[in-house]
């Protein structure tokens, strides 16, 4: 047998639930004493699939916790048989869980679980993000005050968007702190949760509707610092107070960068 | 190139269980072999990591995903990412497995054998130059544990890394515990295999322990190194002379003491092997 007819009959096998080989590739071994070539087969055909769930487990521990060994391996070897690996690291395995679950389960079951999964992604995304250098508060404090209306900022890139209709955060803390399953919850209103690195801690914020509105405003759609306080006026005196108020938090937590940047 | 002079000395596998260790203990190895893959980010704590204890020890990137006898074109992405890393660590040299890991179509994520013909022997030796042609320094490749064996095979093993070595100029990673557990699982003479090798090509050794499932071994990386390996250690080092030597540990991490313990062996065995001679840092 050609070496790539041979490499593509172990590769069937190996993607294959099945661990019975197929003629030709039993015929092409040879098998030892210690060690038949069904033998020798099998260990690969197990390492396979054990080193890619113990990956999704490891990525989506939270996924995990809530459906459990046998359901989380299910939906794994689901997801395997749909999108195999096409990325050299295992780092980028399970990038597309999320939207595989809302393809692959009804929408009432899907949208809790597909939401937990995108809130663990983004936290594999933030871990690893490029770096970019973090507008802090003391170089806001040498800004002078005639930049002040024309400040303009970014989130920096390890920032994660999220927006989230059910509990995720507490049913992804509850698996963190090894606390008891809160129960999926539909939330009363839509959340924004951030997730970015912090130095090199990973971290998490939930964020009420009208920071939220701020924060996407001036570091998404690109709003200056006066733009801010007009789309505040319905504040009134207070709206530059507001304003500075959440600038601020933004900058204690380390979420953005100045643009343009130097 | 596996005189002393060249060595390394004893190093340890670098895993993120045991940076914040090495940092705070500055413990006594001589050197830190890299999975390259780990480092293939764009940013965060294991590049911190990396920079940090490269300040400190000399470092080696030995891959897992270059798929040196893979049907595919080879991936000039990840070896451009590769050098890249290459430039940011220094390293003394880079690994790969002799394997392929990579199918036609999608990665397999295993070190899987190859057949030993000659086919295998041109189609690996041509992407060898390939690569070597990027990274602008030999190749080092490493035997693999095997649980399969071709019917097809026109070489052994070790025939097959020599003439290998002898066609591209890549170097060799002489991993003991594997060729023990190949040895065990395929039936061949351990030491045949390491004693059949061009010594002037091997510029590594690698221990790690394994998993003993009766008449077969599996390679886990997961226990200390096992007592017949020790032993084929010893008798390679006789052998070699002094030679980099690296203790591998993946899963079951133990205390860093504990693998100090373990690299403190290797040495203490070395020096006794080689009657004190100046391979120890």
């Amino acid at each position: 047998m050609r070496l790539s007819d041979w490499q593509a009959e172990v590769q069937s096998y190996l993607l294959n639930g099945d661990v019975t080989p197929h003629p030709a590739l039993q015929a092409s071994l040879l098998g030892s004493a210690a060690l038949t070539a069904e033998q020798g087969l099998a260990i690969y055909h197990n390492a396979y699939r054990a080193r890619l769930l113990e990956t999704l487990r490891g990525d989506y521990p939270a996924v995990h916790g809530w459906l459990g060994d046998d359901e989380f391996d299910a939906l794994a070897l689901a997801y395997l048989n749909a999108h195999p690996s096409q990325h050299f690291s295992l780092r980028w395995l399970g990038a597309q869980l999320a939207d595989f679950i809302d393809g692959y389960l009804v929408p009432a079951q899907a949208a809790p679980l597909s939401e937990l999964a995108r809130l663990e992604w983004a936290f594999t995304l933030a871990f690893d993000a490029i770096e970019a250098p973090v507008l802090s508060m003391a170089q806001m404090a040498e800004l002078a005050p005639e930049d002040w209306p024309s400040l303009q900022v970014r989130l920096l890139p390890s920032v994660q968007w999220l927006t989230c209709g059910h509990n995720s955060v507490a049913i992804w803390r509850a698996c963190k702190e090894q606390t008891e399953f809160p129960g999926s919850q539909p939330l009363a209103e839509v959340e924004t949760c951030l997730v970015w690195r912090d130095q090199l801690i990973t971290r998490y914020r939930s964020l009420a509707t009208d920071e939220a509105a701020a924060l996407q405003g001036m570091a998404v759609q690109g709003w200056n610092f006066a733009e801010l306080c007009g789309e505040l006026s319905g504040l009134g005196e207070q709206a530059p107070v507001q304003a500075v108020t959440w600038l601020r938090q933004w900058l204690s937590d380390g979420l953005l960068q100045r643009y343009p940047t130097d | 190139m596996n005189a002393g002079q060249d060595s390394l000395g004893f190093g340890l596998g670098l895993r993120s269980e045991y940076y914040q260790a090495i940092l705070e203990q500055r413990p006594a190895i001589d050197w830190f072999e890299i999975v390259s893959e780990n480092y293939l980010v764009d940013g965060g704590k294991a590049l911190y990591f990396l920079d940090a204890i490269g300040e400190h020890y000399p470092l080696v990137m030995h891959g897992v995903s270059l798929s040196i006898g893979g049907p595919h074109e080879l991936d000039r992405d990840y070896l451009r990412r590769l050098k890249h890393l290459a430039q940011r660590v220094q390293p003394a040299w880079i690994s790969d497995h002799l394997c392929w890991s990579r199918g036609n179509a999608h990665q397999l994520h295993d070190l899987l054998p190859l057949p030993y013909t000659e086919e295998s022997l041109q189609h690996v030796a041509a992407r060898v130059c390939q690569v070597q042609d990027v990274i602008e320094r030999p190749l080092v490749l490493e035997n693999v544990s095997s649980y399969l064996r071709c019917a097809d095979d026109q070489f052994s093993e070790w025939q097959f890394l020599s003439a290998l070595s002898e066609l591209s100029g890549c170097e060799l990673l002489l991993d003991v515990n594997n060729v023990y557990v190949s040895a065990r699982n395929h039936g061949f003479d351990a030491w045949e295999f390491i004693s059949s090798l061009p010594k002037q090509r091997i510029r590594q050794l690698h221990l790690a322990g394994h998993s003993d499932y009766g008449s077969y071994l599996i390679d886990t990386h997961d226990h200390p190194v096992s007592d017949p390996v020790w032993q084929l250690y010893q008798r390679t080092l006789q052998h070699l002379g002094p030679v980099s030597t690296l203790l591998e540990r993946d899963d079951h991490f133990p205390d860093l003491d504990e693998l100090l313990g373990e690299l403190n062996k290797a040495r203490l065995l070395a020096a006794e092997t080689l009657q004190g001679g100046s391979q120890c840092a």
